[in-house]
């Protein structure tokens, strides 16, 4: 344990007044891009609502509630036009799914969270793609893979931001 | 919830347990919400659109702040390249006026022609003009938002067009904003035709912001390159003779084409009520409208 009065940092700096809501705050503010004015015709914007989500729980075990993931998913769905409870089950099914792979992993490092996130991912843009076509929208697969791509390889650069906001939320 | 066993705490050990009943609470009532708004897809029309209203104000300010920019960009570009500009647009526009004055004589005559056969003419005034301000990011759906809604008497199910051609129709609606099924989305078909030869097609989306257009009588392909779709009136609920897309692709029995009105260039889009707004109720009555 470092002592306090020996580290470079300054004394009486402690977490934010609302650190705990932050990650919550994220995944919303995450959400909320897609009322950017970016008209795009092809959709390969990532889902960064859902990455933000998975950064934040990767990154630690407890950035929320695990429950405030339905409301969470709710907020996703009315902002991006998805039909309403996608988001609420599956996000809420992802807190599920990381707290039983917590129990089986016994060790992580960088490639596994980088893995786990592209699983991760390619099953919501799989589901998404399921439900477009349940709805009367079944594009081929092979539409769905530009966005996914790109969303797996986007995931370091939220990872990181996220780890810098997580730092920051804690006044570390 | 990450270590099995939180120690000896029973209070802790029961906050663990509930936050799993109640991670899987969230799932069971995702789930019927989802399987709600897939049977019934009106069931959330009042919440999407009041989402909607919340995130417009946002859109919109910023849709000025990016079009300011994309301006300046572009307007240095004309700068840079304004004398052969100049003498390219005089040509066009020169040859733009007779072809205007060919245009006139055709339609008079027209008029003449439809007035013996005693047509019906219906014109349609425009519900609403609005920007295009957003769309959908993320997903295989192609969808936009408008920044009028109710207020200014738009409802789900008005064809949306621009000068340049047939944008969608709108599927949800609220206050300030609406969301419009974009030509290019999958759900989304047109019953069409095309303008060189009249031959009836069907466009429907292909989800990346193309259409696929196909003949309705199987047999040889219509299609050429550079061919224009246009609207047929079929169905009632877009109007005829909207421009839709151009053929940039052909394959086996049908093509590719590329929609004319750009969601991403097009700055205005004119809502439009359904063009036989009788058809569209009996139609509706018969089927529920595949809404999202």
């Amino acid at each position: 344990m470092v002592r306090a009065a020996l580290g470079t940092r300054r004394i009486g700096q402690g977490p934010l007044r609302w650190a705990t809501l932050v990650p919550a705050a994220t995944v919303v503010a995450a959400s909320l891009l897609s009322a950017l004015p970016i008209v795009s015709s092809t959709g390969w914007y990532p889902d960064f609502g859902f990455l933000v989500l998975i950064s934040w729980r990767l990154l630690r075990s407890d950035p929320w509630p695990a429950w405030w993931a339905a409301p969470l998913g709710l907020v996703n769905d009315l902002f991006t036009g998805q039909p309403i409870g996608f988001s609420v089950a599956l996000w809420s099914a992802t807190m599920l799914v990381l707290d039983l792979i917590d129990r089986r992993t016994m060790w992580r490092d960088y490639w596994i969270e980088w893995v786990l996130a592209a699983v991760l991912i390619a099953i919501n843009e799989w589901l998404e793609w399921q439900l477009a076509g349940l709805v009367g929208a079944s594009v081929p697969f092979s539409r769905v893979l530009p966005p996914l791509v790109i969303t797996v390889f986007l995931f370091p650069i939220v990872a990181w931001f996220v780890a810098r906001l997580d730092r920051w939320r804690l006044g570390r | 919830m990450a270590t099995a066993r939180p120690g000896w705490s029973r209070k802790a050990q029961y906050g663990l347990f509930f936050g799993l009943i109640a991670v899987i609470g969230g799932i069971v009532v995702g789930l019927v919400l989802l399987i709600m708004s897939l049977v019934a897809p009106k069931t959330f029309v009042t919440i999407r659109g009041a989402a909607l209203d919340i995130t417009a104000p946002l859109t919109g300010a910023l849709h000025g702040v990016t079009a300011t920019i994309e301006g300046l960009g572009s307007g240095a570009g004309n700068y840079w390249d304004a004398a052969h500009q100049n003498e390219q647009l005089k040509r066009e526009r020169k040859a733009m006026l007779q072809r205007m004055v060919e245009a006139k004589a055709i339609l008079q005559e027209n008029r003449q022609l439809k007035a013996t056969l005693q047509l019906r003419e219906r014109t349609t005034a425009a519900v609403a003009t609005s920007r295009i301000v957003g769309s959908s990011f993320s997903s295989p759906r192609r969808f936009a938002i408008l920044s009028v809604g109710t207020s200014d008497g738009v409802r789900i199910g008005m064809p949306v067009r621009s000068p340049d051609g047939l944008v969608g129709r709108v599927i949800d609606a609220g206050a300030t904003a609406s969301r419009v099924l974009l030509v290019s989305d999958r759900a989304n078909i047109v019953p069409a035709r095309l303008l060189r030869t009249g031959v009836p097609v069907i466009a429907q989306g292909r989800g990346d912001g193309t259409v696929d257009v196909r003949p309705l009588e199987v047999g040889r392909n219509p299609f050429k390159r550079g061919d224009i779709i246009v609207t047929s009136g079929t169905g009632g609920l877009y109007p005829p003779l909207v421009p839709v897309a151009r053929v940039v692709k052909l394959d086996d029995d049908g093509a590719v084409a590329l929609p004319l009105a750009d969601p991403s260039t097009t700055s205005f889009a004119i809502i439009e009520p359904p063009y036989e707004p009788a058809a569209i109720a009996a139609e509706k009555a018969v089927r529920d409208p595949e809404t999202p």
